[in-house]
């Protein structure tokens, strides 16, 4: 408890090697913390690094320029880690965190890459120039990026991931999923969920993973593929429609073609409720699981 | 009224409203016994009705509000005076829907601009199987037809809303990396492509849910990138 008593830690020795601006420096602290407290990060430029341990404590590593500050305070049951530039906006700072696997934590940065792993608590990533990737996670998750690209892996627990110009990639991932970009594909691998959502514009969908009795899965593209890969025998009601694209099934089921390229399959019982949509790219529909490489 | 003729959408969202006089609800609701079209029809009325019933009184989480509001115009004041306004401090629940059928997609639009996302989900969940009634007033400024805006319902109008954001993003332009305006830019421009390729489709085929539900989500997601930005600006 040495430090937690400390409104704001700043621990600055000198420098380990010239980085980015002027001469270099680093920030090494230690933070105790009582279960429920809460970690926020907010790191303008350069990189986040944030790794569950078993300690109930926070430690903070920081390599930056002299120029900068590393503060690492407490606001009620908050710990807050924040760059600054001692004058003018803050530069490049690399932070590497570890934290206690049950804390919440929220990472924000500008120009800024994030990765998480390890953390069992509420997990919020969000970030303009930058990627943003999660192993594990086991509690409500939300990744965003403007930017960057954004991944997760081994999440268990719901998740909602964002791009804009990028890419999103998730994969084996249980819970209930919702992700999206606008200039960049979609690719879901070794998913098992009953709640599926995601949406691009002008990219490609993919999806491996299995569809659960009375779950719902949404897959919407404008200018994108969608291949959708169903192992197993599964019971879901599909909807399919296009405006300018083709539909093609490997599954053996009858399928009601409607007017204005819209199609009705149903598989085994129907107990699911599978909705594919792309405007103008091809929707492929296959039996057995798809890697979505 | 003929049975063979559907009621204008007006005429259905008074009837949910309650607003109409008996002879005319006996009308409709004879009307609705025979026609699955229009049935379906008020039955998503409804559920957009009690899906806006069911948010929570809280204004925009931006303070976008002032400058979105200033663009939107009761669509009652040229229309009989029916629509009413809320702001936000006035509460959801006591919002009057009065929709259209057409405007049924973008009436999710305007729940997500006034800070109240998740309706989409609802519609999602009870797309029709059928397309929307088709009988339209062409003479109603809401028609939505080849040479109107899809987006253009009640008394909100996508357009100006848009055009709001858009100008906040302009004023605050040299507060962005200009890379990131770039790619903000380009990202408006795919979506503004698939806009108007949706647009262009459903004068084409205006009856087709599915065109209707993909161009009211890509002007929702327009609007959600242009929060996002501006949320950027004010961050």
């Amino acid at each position: 408890m040495i430090l937690s008593a400390l409104a704001a830690v700043i621990l600055t020795t000198s420098g380990l090697s010239d980085r980015h601006y002027g001469r270099g420096a680093h920030t090494d602290t230690t933070t105790d913390v009582k279960p429920g407290t809460r970690l926020q990060i907010e790191n303008f430029g350069g990189e986040v690094v944030v790794e569950g341990w078993s300690k109930d404590a926070v430690h903070v590593y920081a390599e930056h320029s002299a120029r900068n500050l590393v503060e690492v305070g407490r606001e009620g049951g908050t710990i807050r880690v924040v760059t600054s530039g001692r004058r003018g906006p803050p530069l490049t700072a690399e932070l590497k965190v570890q934290v206690p696997r049950w804390m919440d934590v929220r990472v924000s940065g500008v120009y800024t890459d994030i990765s998480v792993q390890g953390v069992e608590g509420e997990v919020r990533a969000e970030t303009v120039r930058g990627d943003v990737s999660l192993l594990g996670g086991k509690s409500y998750v939300s990744l965003k990026s403007v930017e960057g690209g954004v991944t997760a892996k081994g999440t268990r627990g719901r998740i909602e991931a964002s791009s804009v110009n990028e890419s999103v990639k998730l994969e084996d991932v249980r819970g209930e999923i919702s992700a999206e970009t606008v200039n960049g594909d979609v690719a879901l691998a070794g998913i098992v969920s009953d709640a599926v959502e995601v949406s691009t514009v002008n990219g490609n969908i993919c999806f491996g993973g299995e569809i659960h009795d009375g779950g719902h899965y949404a897959f919407s593209t404008h200018g994108g593929d969608i291949t959708l890969g169903i192992p197993g025998e599964p019971n879901a009601s599909i909807s399919v429609s296009t405006f300018n694209g083709e539909f093609e099934s490997g599954f053996q089921a009858k399928l009601f073609e409607h007017q204005g390229r819209r199609y009705r399959l149903t598989l085994g019982k129907g107990g699911a409720d599978i909705t594919v949509e792309s405007f103008e790219g091809t929707i492929h529909l296959n039996p057995g699981e798809e890697k979505c490489e | 009224m003929n049975d063979l003729l559907h009621p204008a959408p007006e005429r259905l969202s008074e009837y949910l409203d309650g607003e109409l006089g008996d002879r005319e609800r006996a009308q409709v609701a004879t009307h609705l016994q025979g026609c699955g079209d229009c049935a379906g029809a008020v039955d998503q009325l409804r559920a957009v009705k009690e899906r806006a019933a069911s948010l929570p009184a809280r204004g925009p989480e931006t303070d976008l509000w002032p400058a979105i509001e200033g663009r939107l115009k009761p669509r009652g004041a040229t229309a009989g005076g029916r629509a009413t306004i809320l702001s936000p401090a006035r509460g959801w629940r006591d919002w009057r829907v009065s929709l259209g059928l057409p405007q049924l997609a973008a009436a999710a639009l305007a729940l997500v601009l006034l800070g109240a996302g998740g309706l989409w989900v609802a519609l999602e969940r009870t797309r029709p199987s059928t397309p929307a009634a088709t009988t339209t007033d062409r003479t109603a400024p809401d028609f939505i037809g080849p040479t109107a805006l899809p987006a253009d319902f009640g008394f909100v109008r996508y357009d100006g809303a848009i055009a709001a954001l858009r100008q906040t993003l302009e004023n605050h332009r040299d507060e962005l990396d200009p890379t990131t305006v770039r790619i903000v830019d380009r990202n408006l421009l795919v979506i503004d492509h698939a806009i108007a390729e949706a647009r262009r489709a459903l004068a084409a085929d205006p009856a087709n849910p599915y065109l209707n539900h993909h161009l009211a989500d890509q002007m929702q997601r327009k609007v959600n990138l242009l929060r996002q930005v501006t949320a950027l600006i004010h961050a």
